[in-house]
């Protein structure tokens, strides 16, 4: 049974790295055009959530990664995002604030405030409790 | 500088407030144990995922929760020699004396420079609000006391210096 779910999983992983790059392309664009929120929305997307393929989250996390550094408006940012992607986005955040890099780690700790009085504990409770969807 | 700090502090204060839901629950391998899960991590459907927050390369904070402890390590920011040496000096000596702190770990986790253990007796006993503050207040007062420190011995090493070297005029 594990033989065939790595299978599957190798599959998988190639089309998702190939959905990343194709998605950081548009995000890309977005950016150019200004829109760092819709940047933003698109990259929180298609979050790989069963893969535990490294490649896929590292792949992922930097378009994120992007996307996140743009966002100079917080405001805006969150009268936009529906709340669905608030618990992917502390997923985000939380690994952002473990890289150690201080303007990644200020921009972080940035959205992480607004995004608790926003989300509220719960958001935060749900990141540290969740093994399965790990990002 | 005080706007990444306030920012770093309100971050741990959310995430320790999330956090810190303790309860009791005896030790499953060994029947009348109870110990502190996440010092032992032998279960891993009793443990959290661990939590790294970094306010730049020099400083971070290592938040492990479990059923029923909760374990935050600290890495305090030392900028040069002098600094590195009374940061150790000093959290050795709160470290000795962890009886008396109550949540205060003997020692700190390798890569960190002061842990504490926060168990759920530990919640039953004092309110959970009063904890969190204790360890914020703590990460503020540590910088202001290692730079009181650094400041006294630079002032005294003056002083000696100068004293010594009258004798030469």
């Amino acid at each position: 049974m594990a033989g065939v779910d790595d299978f599957v999983e190798a599959d998988n992983a190639e089309a998702i790295i190939s959905r990343i790059e194709h998605k950081s392309r548009k995000i890309e664009s977005l950016l150019k055009q200004g829109r760092p929120v819709e940047s933003l929305k698109t990259a929180l997307e298609g979050s790989p959530p069963n893969t535990r393929d490294e490649r896929c989250k590292s792949a992922n996390w930097i378009v994120v990664h992007r996307a996140i550094m743009a966002i100079k408006d917080f405001d805006a940012l969150f009268s936009s995002l529906d709340p669905e992607y608030y618990d992917i986005l502390m997923k985000y955040l939380y690994r952002g604030l473990s890289t150690g890099d201080r303007p990644t780690c200020d921009q972080c700790l940035r959205i992480h405030e607004r995004l608790t009085e926003r989300a509220g504990l719960g958001c935060i409770l749900r990141t540290l409790a969740d093994t399965v969807n790990t990002v | 500088m005080a706007g990444t700090l306030r920012l770093y502090l309100t971050c741990i204060r959310n995430t320790l407030e999330a956090a810190m839901c303790l309860q009791n629950f005896p030790c499953q391998e060994v029947e009348r144990h109870n110990k502190p899960e996440v010092e032992l991590k032998t279960s891993s459907e009793l443990i959290l995922n661990p939590i790294l927050i970094c306010r730049n390369e020099a400083e971070k904070c290592l938040i492990e929760t479990s059923i029923n402890s909760l374990r935050i390590s600290l890495k305090v920011r030392q900028a040069d020699e002098l600094e590195n040496i009374l940061t150790k000096k000093f959290l050795r000596f709160l470290s000795m004396r962890a009886e008396a702190f109550q949540v205060l770990r003997r020692k700190p986790v390798p890569g960190y420079d002061i842990s504490f253990l926060i168990t759920n007796y530990h919640c039953e006993d004092m309110q959970k609000s009063k904890l969190i503050d204790f360890i914020v207040q703590f990460m503020e007062d540590i910088d202001k006391e290692i730079s009181e420190l650094k400041m006294s011995v630079n002032t005294r090493g003056r002083l000696v210096a100068a004293e010594f070297l009258k004798q030469f005029i």
